[in-house]
């Protein structure tokens, strides 16, 4: 435990000098983060005044506008905490044989990348407190924060965050076979992003394209935090909620082992 | 003549290197169809539960998602990659050979490669859009037809200028690739009706980054909802910026110096 306390925090020191070096891409990325929500937020705002103030689904789920900028809030923040552009980097190293180098280090590369992952967060979750704060005041959301539902949340974001990262690490290790996986990351981040509720929320899915939503491992890396800290999960489906997340947690995990021994017995760097 | 002779020999130059990476160039256009899809998915959710949003009607956004669609295959094929090659072109000194050569240095550097998958899109945004506009039981009329081409090809060069004083940047600051990352989330505003922003965001992409003219005011030719003296504003402004970004770009050419100098 004292060793792996160590490891980390050496990477993390790295990762957090290394971030500073990249402002602008961080701010970029930060970008990237607002756009999504805030397209999403003024499309819904605009379907509720034509509708009169609010939006009932066929479930009974209502929505006014205020309810909106709380969802798409929350979403966003949520989101940052839990997104990864890793996939890409990963790619990178493998076509140019930067891997080598990282595979001769005592601990799985992959370390260092959650390490590099935690930097991030904090690093920019700091400069964008600010940001968030002001959103907060000028878009008047209907939150009401309760702390035993942040509590909660808690444990449910640090999950969403492994199981997101997981699965993009799976993803990125495709980079071991077909060397360019850009367009494959840009795929799977559209579907990511669409069954998380980025463009519209989940509980106003209709009918069966709510279920493969309900279903989808998306939905415990982003919406399943997002639902417990807004209150609109009723408390009985918790229990449920983290089963699913341990489950994609455990298929993850299952998925790395296996793509991963695949990979390094397919990986030669360039030369060999 | 002698520039539609040395296009077609680019285009066909541009297609040969191309074929070179099919696998990667399908993907891509797998992955833009997908965002389209659930772009399209997404309205539809939204338009379950109202007829219309800021006077917009749902086969009215598919006409005006469908013109997003176009006008980003239009720059993906024609203008982004030339302007990518010209700015890395700054950054490595090799722009020096084009301006050796006897054309015009801003079209041999913009027009010279075409990225022909991106056609794709193209052909998905016009059938898209015949699609949605038979269903919108409009009859496009020949007025608002050539409305609709009129201000398309005046967007067109609105949003060539628009990239080439972008790249004219790179004489002095030489890394603008970051701000053209910017640019695109500011270009995905313009998938939606531009109404549903608040005003200062309007006016931003109005008249900061032009998606009003180059999305918004075509599709609204398309579906009927403006006239033929609209188009002429298009084409007074897109004339406008041609002339002042060739202008500038000359200007800019003046301070760029080789990689050793």
């Amino acid at each position: 435990m004292r060793y792996w306390i160590r490891v980390y925090a050496a990477q993390l020191k790295l990762a957090t000098a290394i971030m500073f070096q990249y402002r602008f891409s961080v701010l970029i990325w930060a970008i990237w983060g607002f756009v999504g929500p805030l397209l999403g937020l003024a499309i819904w705002s605009a379907a509720t005044e034509a509708k009169g103030g609010s939006i009932t689904s066929a479930r009974g789920v209502t929505f006014s506008q205020a309810d909106f900028a709380a969802y798409f809030l929350v979403f966003m923040i949520v989101s940052h905490l839990t997104m990864s552009w890793d996939a890409f980097e990963f790619a990178f190293r493998v076509r140019d044989g930067n891997l080598s180098p990282r595979l001769l280090k005592p601990v799985l590369p992959i370390h260092g990348d959650i390490a590099n992952n935690f930097a991030f967060k904090i690093v920019t979750s700091t400069m964008l407190l600010p940001v968030w704060a002001l959103l907060f005041y000028l878009l008047k959301p209907n939150i009401h924060f309760s702390i035993v539902n942040i509590l909660i949340a808690i444990p449910a974001i640090f999950l969403a965050v492994l199981i997101r990262y997981l699965f993009q690490y799976c993803l990125a290790m495709f980079a071991f076979w077909t060397t360019r996986v850009e367009a494959i990351n840009q795929l799977y981040f559209t579907v990511d992003g669409f069954l998380a509720g980025r463009i519209a929320p989940l509980a106003l899915f209709p009918g069966w394209l709510g279920v493969i939503a309900y279903y989808s491992p998306f939905r415990s890396m982003a919406t399943f935090p997002v639902e417990i800290i807004l209150g609109r999960l009723p408390a009985e489906q918790f229990l449920t909620g983290f089963l699913y997340q341990i489950f994609w947690l455990g298929a993850g995990v299952g998925l790395f082992k296996l793509l991963w021994a695949g990979g390094m017995k397919q990986y030669s760097a360039v030369g060999a | 003549m002698r520039y539609l002779a040395l296009f077609r020999v680019f285009f066909r130059t541009s297609i040969q290197t191309d074929m070179e990476y099919r696998v990667d160039f399908f993907s891509r256009i797998i992955a833009s169809l997908l965002a389209l899809l659930t772009t399209m998915a997404g309205l539809s959710i939204a338009f379950t539960y109202t007829s219309s949003i800021k006077g917009w009607s749902f086969p009215q956004v598919m006409v005006l998602l469908s013109v997003y669609y176009l006008m980003d295959g239009l720059i993906e094929m024609f203008i982004a990659p030339n302007m990518r090659n010209i700015m890395a072109q700054v950054r490595d000194g090799t722009l020096d050979f084009l301006l050796l050569k006897p054309v015009p240095v801003q079209f041999l550097a913009t027009f010279r490669t075409v990225n022909i998958w991106r056609i794709v899109n193209v052909l998905v945004a016009l059938g898209l859009s015949s699609y949605t506009i038979g269903k919108l039981s409009l009859t496009v009329g020949g007025v608002q037809a050539l409305t609709f081409i009129v201000t398309l090809a005046a967007g067109c060069g609105i949003i060539y200028s628009f990239w080439l004083i972008l790249v004219t940047l790179t004489f002095w600051f030489v890394r603008v690739d970051n701000i053209e990352q910017i640019i695109w989330q500011a270009f995905e505003a313009g998938r939606y009706p531009i109404e549903i922003y608040p005003v200062w965001l309007r006016n931003a992409l109005t008249y900061v980054v032009p998606v009003a003219f180059i999305i918004t005011v075509p599709a609204k030719a398309l579906t009927g909802q403006i006239g033929l003296s609209y188009a002429l504003v298009s084409v007074c402004v897109s004339a406008i910026a041609l002339l002042l970004s060739s202008l500038f770009w000359r200007f800019g050419l003046k301070f760029y110096t080789g990689a050793s100098a």
